[in-house]
């Protein structure tokens, strides 16, 4: 079942029964117990949530680390279609892009992301190793909110987070 | 063949052939014009020399004989006792040509003569009234001829009268007659078939014909036609007694028979003045240079034909010339073609190349700074959170010495690829025992193939020796492979190695059973970084350079490498090796 309905189907049952436990939420829609509960967990979450897509594993695991331990609440994902759904599930604050991903590229997911209306305000930052200026035009032209260039500094990119993030909240 | 131009020039070239051609027989129609005036003026004068010295010749010859008897004449001293009879005898012996000649007293009678039967003695001139020219040449005291008349005999013949006289005294007359029929063979000219002779007396009245043609007597211009042109005039000018040559057309209903030319000298006679003419057709002058008419004609036809022959000589050169020039044109144009096509195509390889090398710079670029980029994160991290967990501590560490790792691999694969490239990989050949190695290799996968499940089947023909190659090369092969195999497969998947000899080769194969490739990709899988492809989308991690090192250790060896694959079934890589030399480590 898909994960944007469950959370949709939790928030109404615990509008129903403000007194239901997770194993009664978990039995009624038939999810297991811990979905429910890491759900529900997100759902109480308050933090700005970051969408990390990047199919190279450690420089994911140090940026999530990093940003982690900044108070973002981060979200991975591994490939262009993860980072599709998981931009419908989680519905994040902020995606930090990578252009080479597997799946469908930086590009095409950027362009499709802008192009879908309910999630067209979500900014986009764009990681990649390529530094050309044709990348980066080509990112903008897509719609992407910012482009940062790996290896990148960590401060700058946090200050570009916070930048953007604060972008938005303005709108 | 023929372009426009050319067909111009030929058109051209053939225009001057034919005014060479042309103005050769307007030449030769002139030569002839100018040849056969001047042989007909040749002609008409040899014709007048003829005619002259015939007219000269009976001239003379006619006055002579009457010299003769005006001499007798002429004697003062009287009429001898025989009547001149013996003078007029050998006067008659002397000239040979008369018919008769007498001697008439002053009384008109006819008294003596030579020879006697021709002589009618007695006839009184007075009596049969024949009297006539006797009192002219008395009256005139001079010799008197008459025109060829009739003669008794039945024949023509002119009566000379030659007075007699004795101081002044008329004593009579002495009568010649000449037969024509002797003068004809004075005039008869050596004639051939065409030429005839003719004689006019001063009025224009024919008086011999040698054609016999005509009646004699009659008007020579009314006979002919007096509106033969040029007639007239020749007519008018024998009459007038000149010499000289003419020519007039025969005409026939107003038509041109024939052109015939006259040569025409007058003949004095005492009173008598003729004019002997000798007439020849025209033809007889053509009849005459016929030859040098055949001859001119040979040499325009010789002559055209030689022009005709050199310049279809000129024109099968040139031809020949501009198409050895035209082929020679082509062949040049066909060289330039093939080499433009040969300079596109090398200059679209560099172009390729050239884009594979900023695609490669480009790969290689992101390929070091992707670990970069987990490395600088980490250890900024690590920078900034200087009092933070020690399990996060050594994560970020992990992730350093993990990238760092990676890092080195890559670099080395690129040194690889370089001396592979750049011909300079250096195998550092030894016998090597392919089983053993292929455990080496194992079990630097080994973390992988167990945590993937992945069974390994190993099949090596038991009588393989060893061969001779580098070990780590081929350590560094079965990795690769082995890695490629594995990652390509599912869970607990099969990877079967086999070993085989064959002759001197060692063919050794790895198949596994995993997600296998289309034919598209099998074609580029030994490409550099085949694995990123244009959509910059990578579907399993690494180098990308592993295959390409791959072959190349293989093929700088003198092996080869092939792979077969089915989408969804699984690939094999059958690489072989040569047993090179295996003795002599023995």
């Amino acid at each position: 079942m898909h994960a944007e309905n469950i959370s949709g189907k939790i928030l109404s049952l615990l509008e129903d029964n403000p007194g239901i436990t997770i194993r009664e939420i978990s039995n009624k829609l038939s999810v297991p117990l811990s979905q429910v509960e890491s759900i529900l967990k997100s759902m109480s979450d308050v933090r700005q949530k970051i969408l990390i897509v990047d199919d190279e594993m450690d420089a994911l695991l140090a940026l999530k680390v990093a940003l982690e331990a900044e108070g973002y609440n981060i979200v991975e994902a591994k490939d262009g279609y993860e980072a599709i759904d998981k931009v419908h599930s989680e519905k994040p604050d902020v995606i930090l892009l990578d252009l080479m991903i597997p799946g469908i590229d930086g590009f095409e997911v950027c362009s499709q992301l802008k192009s879908d209306q309910l999630y067209s305000h979500i900014p986009v930052i764009m990681l990649t190793a390529r530094g050309e200026i044709d990348d980066k035009v080509e990112g903008i032209e897509l719609g992407a909110d910012d482009y940062v260039t790996k290896p990148f500094n960590l401060k700058e990119l946090k200050a570009r987070i916070k930048m953007v993030l604060r972008r938005n909240q303005d709108i | 063949m023929w372009n426009r131009k050319s067909r111009w020039n030929i058109i051209l070239f053939a225009v001057v052939v034919l005014l060479l051609i042309s103005s050769i027989f307007f030449l030769w129609m002139k030569t002839n014009i100018d040849v056969r005036s001047v042989v007909e003026e040749q002609y008409q004068n040899q014709q007048l020399l003829l005619t002259r010295q015939i007219s000269n010749s009976i001239e003379r010859s006619l006055n002579e004989k009457v010299l003769l008897l005006e001499v007798i004449a002429k004697k003062d001293t009287g009429v001898p006792p025989d009547y001149y009879k013996s003078d007029l005898k050998s006067v008659y012996d002397v000239a040979g040509m008369f018919y008769v000649v007498e001697y008439v007293a002053a009384n008109g009678t006819i008294v003596s003569g030579y020879p006697d039967e021709y002589v009618p003695y007695g006839l009184n001139l007075y009596e049969s009234n024949q009297h006539r020219a006797f009192e002219m040449v008395k009256a005139s005291k001079d010799v008197y001829i008459t025109e060829p008349l009739k003669l008794m005999e039945g024949n023509y013949g002119s009566f000379i009268w030659i007075p007699v006289f004795e101081g002044d005294k008329f004593r009579g007359a002495f009568i010649a007659i000449i037969h024509e029929a002797d003068l004809k063979s004075r005039y008869v000219v050596e004639s051939n078939s065409s030429s005839y002779a003719y004689l006019l007396d001063e009025r224009g009245r024919l008086l011999y014909d040698e054609s016999g043609n005509y009646k004699r007597g009659t008007n020579y211009a009314e006979l002919l036609g007096s509106d033969s042109p040029g007639l007239v005039d020749i007519i008018s000018k024998q009459v007038n007694g000149s010499e000289g040559n003419g020519k007039y057309f025969v005409l026939d209903n107003g038509s041109v028979v024939e052109e015939r030319l006259v040569s025409y000298s007058p003949i004095n006679w005492y009173n008598q003045k003729w004019s002997l003419a000798i007439t020849n057709p025209s033809s007889e002058v053509d009849r005459l240079i016929v030859s040098v008419y055949l001859k001119l004609f040979i040499v325009a036809v010789v002559s055209v034909i030689f022009i005709v022959f050199v310049s279809s000589f000129v024109v099968v050169i040139i031809f020949n010339w501009s198409k050895s020039l035209e082929k020679e044109v082509d062949e040049k144009t066909q060289e330039l073609k093939e080499s433009n096509k040969s300079l596109l195509e090398v200059n679209k390889k560099l172009k390729e190349l050239d884009r594979l090398k900023t695609e490669f710079l480009s790969i290689v670029s992101h390929e070091l700074k992707t670990p970069l980029t987990a490395m600088k994160t980490s250890s900024e991290f690590l920078q900034e959170n200087d009092g933070c967990d020690v399990s996060l501590r050594h994560q970020m560490l992990d992730i350093i010495i993990r990238n760092i790792d990676r890092q080195s691999r890559m670099v080395d694969d690129l040194l690889d690829i370089s001396r592979i490239e750049s011909n300079r990989m250096r195998f550092h050949r030894e016998p090597v025992d392919i089983e053993e190695t292929i455990k080496v290799s194992l079990e630097v996968l080994d973390s992988i193939i167990k945590e993937k499940h992945m069974t390994i089947l190993v099949e090596v023909q038991d009588d393989l020796s060893l061969i001779n190659t580098d070990k780590d090369k081929l350590v560094q092969v079965f990795v690769n492979l082995l890695n490629n195999a594995v990652k390509f497969s599912k869970k607990k998947g099969i990877i079967t190695i086999t070993v085989e000899t064959e002759d001197d080769i060692v063919k050794i194969s790895i198949s596994d059973n995993g997600i296998g490739m289309s034919s598209e990709e099998l074609e580029r899988i030994f490409d550099k970084f085949y694995q990123i492809d244009s959509t910059s989308t990578r579907k399993v991690g690494g180098s990308g350079l592993g295959l390409s090192i791959v072959k190349g250790i293989i093929e700088g060896q003198g092996g080869t490498i092939i792979a077969r694959s089915e989408l969804g079934k699984g690939s094999t890589f059958v690489f072989t090796l040569i047993k090179q030399d295996i003795e002599e480590y023995k």
